[in-house]
């Protein structure tokens, strides 16, 4: 009973710790259901994309490469392009989560989104029951709310005036920065985390569809060969 | 035709998320690679914010009217002296609305 309660409260836990990117997508996840339905994809069609490919950045894009007759090797190349960010999750997650249970790695693993990714940087993250509920509270309470959106964007998207510009992507970019900077604590962490800044935007600027793997792959090696740097320094 | 190009793209993002969850899957990771790894998430996460603020419109923007600026460093500055997600978001998110829509 007791640990049942402890369960529940890990779920909820996280989908609180959730709450400010699951609301922070609104916008994407509106835009993304009234995109879907204005280039003719059915209600369905639009829905089952957030079900079961769960990924913004990938919906959007494919949506318009499909609509525009796109070949179909031009919009899985693409969405695989997007997706190989998560190469770089599952590395991460692998030494805690390729031990466990098969359900939970396939749950948590469908789930394992930028944001639920976010939320995984404590230590003891995925390490015992409690933190594996807490995940699926985080990971799961993002799924339904971003299916929520689309739906919304579905239903209502024609009327409804283009949310994208309020500015909740601030939202993200605060939560980010607050996951962040307390973990800043070396040298070579504030190396690798102002590269990454840098990088970025860089890539960014020039509209580099790899751009964020390969930022987020230059600041890691940036923080190693400071450590490394260091080391033989002293 | 399309309900199966939706189904192929499933297919794709799973197996991007799912890959290295495999315990079966023959690679080990050696201490460097977990040392590279370990900047991972500041790296991203930073590579995600940072165009967030920096970025509008394909452009760098880094006028002082750019309230995603100011939000950001009251949020940098608040996540650096509370440790709390919570005030940092607050702060952060006050700054922002009443920058925009004062």
């Amino acid at each position: 009973m007791n640990s049942q309660r402890g369960l529940l409260g890990a779920l909820s836990k996280g989908t609180v710790d959730m709450l400010p990117l699951s609301l922070a997508v609104l916008p994407w996840g509106i835009l993304f259901g009234s995109l879907a339905v204005q280039r003719g994809f059915s209600w369905l069609e639009a829905q089952l994309f957030s079900g079961i490919v769960f990924g913004g950045a990938v919906q959007i894009v494919t949506v318009e490469l499909i609509a525009d007759n796109a070949s179909l090797l031009t919009v899985l190349f693409s969405s695989f392009v997007i997706s190989s960010r998560h190469f770089l999750y599952g590395l991460t997650l692998r030494e805690r989560l390729s031990p466990k249970p098969l359900r939970w790695r396939l749950g948590l693993g469908f789930l394992l989104t930028d944001e639920l990714f976010a939320l995984s940087g404590d230590r003891r993250a995925y390490k015992n029951r409690f933190r594996l509920y807490y995940a699926l509270g985080a990971g799961g309470s993002f799924y339904l709310a971003w299916n929520l959106w689309t739906f919304i964007g579905i239903v209502a998207g024609a009327s409804l005036p283009d949310l994208t510009e309020l500015g909740l992507d601030f939202a993200i970019a605060a939560t980010f920065i607050g996951l962040v900077v307390p973990e800043i604590k070396t040298l070579p962490a504030m190396v690798s985390v102002l590269v990454a800044a840098v990088a970025s935007v860089g890539f960014s600027l020039w509209e580099f569809e790899l751009g964020l793997v390969c930022a987020a792959i230059l600041a890691m090696l940036a923080g190693f060969v400071t450590a490394r740097l260091r080391r033989t320094a002293l | 035709m399309t309900l199966l190009t939706i189904v192929l793209l499933a297919c794709i993002t799973f197996s991007t998320r799912y890959l290295f969850l495999e315990g079966r899957l023959p690679i080990r990771l050696g201490p460097n690679l977990k040392h590279l790894l370990s900047y991972s998430g500041p790296a991203v996460l930073i590579a995600i914010a940072a165009p967030i603020i920096l970025v509008h419109d394909q452009h760098l923007d880094i006028a002082l009217d750019n309230s995603y600026i100011w939000g950001a460093v009251v949020a940098i500055l608040a996540a650096y002296k509370t440790r709390s997600i919570y005030w940092t978001i607050g702060l952060g998110m006050l700054v922002f609305v009443l920058l925009n829509y004062l």
